[in-house]
């Protein structure tokens, strides 16, 4: 045992050392921070305050339109070719023309000379929508108190019912799974093809004989996958720690943005300071009024640590499973070339899983989904995604079988892979083929 | 003297191949032992059993009076031929690493690194990575690696491949050395002037069969063509004359006053028998009796496919 230990050591640590190993660890949340951190960023930052011109047809009606932090509005009571005009030779980037029949035809011109961003336009909106509205409760002589009791939004909440039950299903739980579905994916392909380079790398320096004169091939293959499976745990949980971290302080540095930029936001925003706010302004409460706390809700649903413990037994069942098949694979080859024709018929279980899994939020109960969540070559992708979605209770032996026969097949070719393997890395010079694999095994 | 490792009959099938048939060999404590034969003899896969790498098919390996086990890998060094280190570990980690995997703990085995490092000239490597050093360090960081740990019997599968001549003269005072300790060697080669400057006894196998085996002078002796060298003062004349019906001359050639022939001799001649004959007739200034080299014996037995001989 305390040899095996020496051997997951020294596969641990020469990988964990390498420095394309800490730079992917760092580099690969920093990405995804980035590319979050950008889309976020794309969609409330603006390039430029905008300094707005409001002609106004029924002066002074528009009067009471509130600055934002981006826009300035300037109310003037001068035609619009005046201020077109007036446009052209100031720094002024966009005249508002609101015309006279404004609360009939709720149809107002924004000239620019740059074109201004969606969220901009959405924000001169909403400030015109509340003006109109204003100026409407006054005409209907109805109290703004009352508007807002009868302001009611509306959503249609879509449950599944599985007999006893009926569960919100939506598509975030489902997303999350096809992460985590894509992650095992990524995990089980890179670092089973790692475990095959270092069975070729021992075997083409030549150092496999003196090892497996001290210690048993067995030994040997499974020090080397569990070493590289910690690899790649290690990468995964820095990747996880360092994506929470980036995206914690990504988000409040976004969501402080937010709340200062007060409406250039849609109202719904869900930083409590913007809640508040409302519950104040409406005396409501706010989950009624918006769709998107959903977010919350659908993730509160999910049941984080039946997801995060299957996510883990498939994780390393997974890599496992194709781990032990790419040793073999490199233990009958020479060099890399020799293995494509063995790669190729290995992965496809995996690649098909992919592109089921993207199929999937199409169909998520599909016979075809059913039958790869439990065969154990796609049950490691496929299985977490269809639990993600949200599987019946009377499903569950599913679940189980999917489990137990993915732990049998392992068992199989971790067997297969060490009988194939201990013969494989002594063979030089000998193109490897499917017959040999099959004697080996016998043998 | 006890025997380090005798191996029984051992006979091994790799499919329809016979790579070894009622193979023996007896390796005696404190001795260096030629393992001999052409390449795909059957030399590694007997060594492969000895390491335990892979096991025999029938017959017994005993180590040290008992039945081979796995624990007597820490009494095992090996030198494979065909030999490779990681490349990108540093030369201390990997040394360490490969000397504790023979189950020995990291104090001990950095402490017989240290020596075997000094006495090889090589402690500023430690730090080196694998890569940096060239081909004949890495052999001799091998060595170093199949010796650190102590072990009773070494095995060393062509050592000095790789080497030039300065390092090949240096692991052979190594081994010498480590023959004097009491280390038994097994030294399996294709280089027959080695064997017959190291080796005490051999074993030549080829297609899986010992072909001869026992002490190298007994089995040059038994080898002997009955060929004598004989430098003499005299007329070459009288010497002709003085050989019996025995002997022939297969060579003579005269180099001042002094001519050298080369005699051969029929049936079971004796040296003695021919000195008899010449020292009534001329001047013997040297005599001895030209025994078969071990390259002869090989290159012999190999292509004659001679039957089994046992000395």
């Amino acid at each position: 045992m305390s040899k095996t230990w020496l051997i997951i050591k020294r596969e641990y640590l020469t990988r964990v050392r390498k420095k394309s190993f800490i730079i992917m660890s760092l580099l690969g949340p920093l990405l995804l921070a980035g590319v979050v951190i950008f889309s976020f960023w794309l969609n409330i930052e603006e390039s430029d305050n905008q300094k707005i011109i409001v002609v106004d047809d029924n002066y002074p009606m528009f009067q009471g339109i509130d600055d934002t932090k981006y826009i300035d509005f300037e109310v003037q009571n001068i035609s619009l070719d005046k201020a077109l005009a007036l446009l052209d030779v100031s720094d002024y980037t966009g005249v508002l023309y609101i015309p006279s029949n404004i609360l009939n035809g709720h149809i107002a011109q924004l000239h620019f000379k740059k074109t201004l961003s969606v969220n901009i336009q959405r924000a001169i909106e909403q400030k015109c929508q509340q003006i109109i509205e204003m100026e409407k409760l006054e005409d209907f002589n109805i109290r703004e108190s009352d508007y807002k009791r009868v302001k009611s939004p509306f959503y249609i909440q879509t449950l599944k019912f599985d007999g006893v039950n009926s569960t919100e299903s939506d598509v975030l739980p489902a997303m999350v799974g096809w992460v985590f579905g894509i992650i095992i994916f990524m995990a089980v392909y890179l670092y089973s093809v790692q475990v095959m380079r270092g069975v070729i790398e021992e075997k083409t320096n030549r150092i496999v004989e003196v090892i497996i004169s001290t210690v048993k091939p067995t030994q040997l293959l499974m020090g080397k996958i569990i070493g590289v499976g910690a690899v790649g745990l290690t990468q995964f949980v820095i990747w996880a720690f360092l994506s929470a971290t980036g995206i914690t302080i990504g988000q409040s540095v976004i969501m402080s943005q937010v709340y200062t930029t007060e409406n250039v936001l849609s109202a719904e925003n869900m930083t409590p300071a913007v809640q508040q706010q409302m519950l104040e302004e409406n005396k409501l409460n706010f989950s009624e009024f918006s769709k998107d706390d959903n977010i919350f809700n659908s993730i509160s649903r999910i049941n984080f640590p039946l997801m995060l413990g299957l996510f883990i037994f498939y994780f390393i069942g997974g890599y496992l499973l194709y781990a032990s098949m790419m040793a073999a694979v490199g233990s009958g080859a020479d060099n890399d070339t020799d293995t494509q024709q063995f790669i190729l018929p290995i992965t496809f279980p995996l690649m098909l899983a992919y592109i089921v899994s993207i199929s999937m939020f199409n169909n998520p109960e599909s016979d075809i989904i059913v039958w790869m969540s439990i065969i154990p070559f796609t049950s490691p992708i496929i299985m977490i995604m269809r639990v993600a979605f949200g599987i019946e209770s009377g499903d569950l032996w599913q679940v189980y079988l999917s489990m137990a026969l993915l732990v049998a097949t392992i068992a199989l070719m971790v067997w297969a892979s060490s009988k194939i393997y201990r013969i494989g890395i002594l063979m030089y010079g000998k193109k490897l083929n499917y017959r040999d694999l099959i004697k080996w095994i016998k043998l | 003297m006890s025997n380090i490792i005798e191996v029984k009959e051992v006979s091994k099938w790799f499919g329809d191949f016979h790579a070894l048939n009622n193979v023996s060999i007896e390796v005696p404590e404190g001795s260096i032992f030629g393992l001999l034969g052409p390449n795909g003899a059957g030399k590694t896969t007997l060594i492969r059993m000895i390491t335990q790498i892979t096991s025999p098919d029938s017959g017994a390996i005993v180590f040290n009076g008992t039945s081979l086990q796995s624990f007597n890998i820490k009494d095992i060094g090996y030198l494979p031929e065909e030999r490779g280190l990681y490349r990108k570990m540093k030369v201390g980690e990997q040394a360490l690493y490969l000397t504790q995997l023979k189950g020995i703990s990291k104090k001990e085995a950095h402490q017989s690194l240290d020596i075997w490092f000094e006495k090889l000239n090589m402690q500023d490597w430690w730090n080196k990575k694998i890569i940096s050093l060239s081909k004949g360090m890495q052999q001799k960081l091998q060595f170093v690696i199949s010796v650190a740990h102590n072990p009773k019997l070494l095995i060393l599968d062509e050592p000095f491949s790789g080497f030039d001549p300065i390092h090949t003269e240096e692991i052979k005072q190594q081994i010498l050395a480590l023959k004097e300790a009491g280390t038994s060697i097994i030294f399996s080669t294709h280089n027959m002037s080695s064997v017959e400057e190291l080796c005490e006894n051999i074993c030549l196998i080829n297609k899986g069969e010992t072909l001869l085996k026992g002490n190298i002078n007994d089995i040059k002796g038994s080898f002997s063509k009955c060929l004598f060298k004989v430098d003499f003062k005299g007329s070459q004349v009288a010497f002709a004359n003085a050989l019996g019906y025995q002997f022939e001359i297969a060579e003579i050639k005269t180099k001042g006053e002094t001519s050298s022939a080369l005699i051969k001799g029929f049936d079971k001649i004796t040296p003695n028998m021919l000195l008899r004959s010449l020292v009534n007739f001329v001047e013997v200034v040297s005599f001895n009796e030209v025994l078969p080299s071990m390259h002869d014996i090989f290159v012999d037995q190999v292509t004659a496919k001679n039957t089994p001989v046992d000395v």
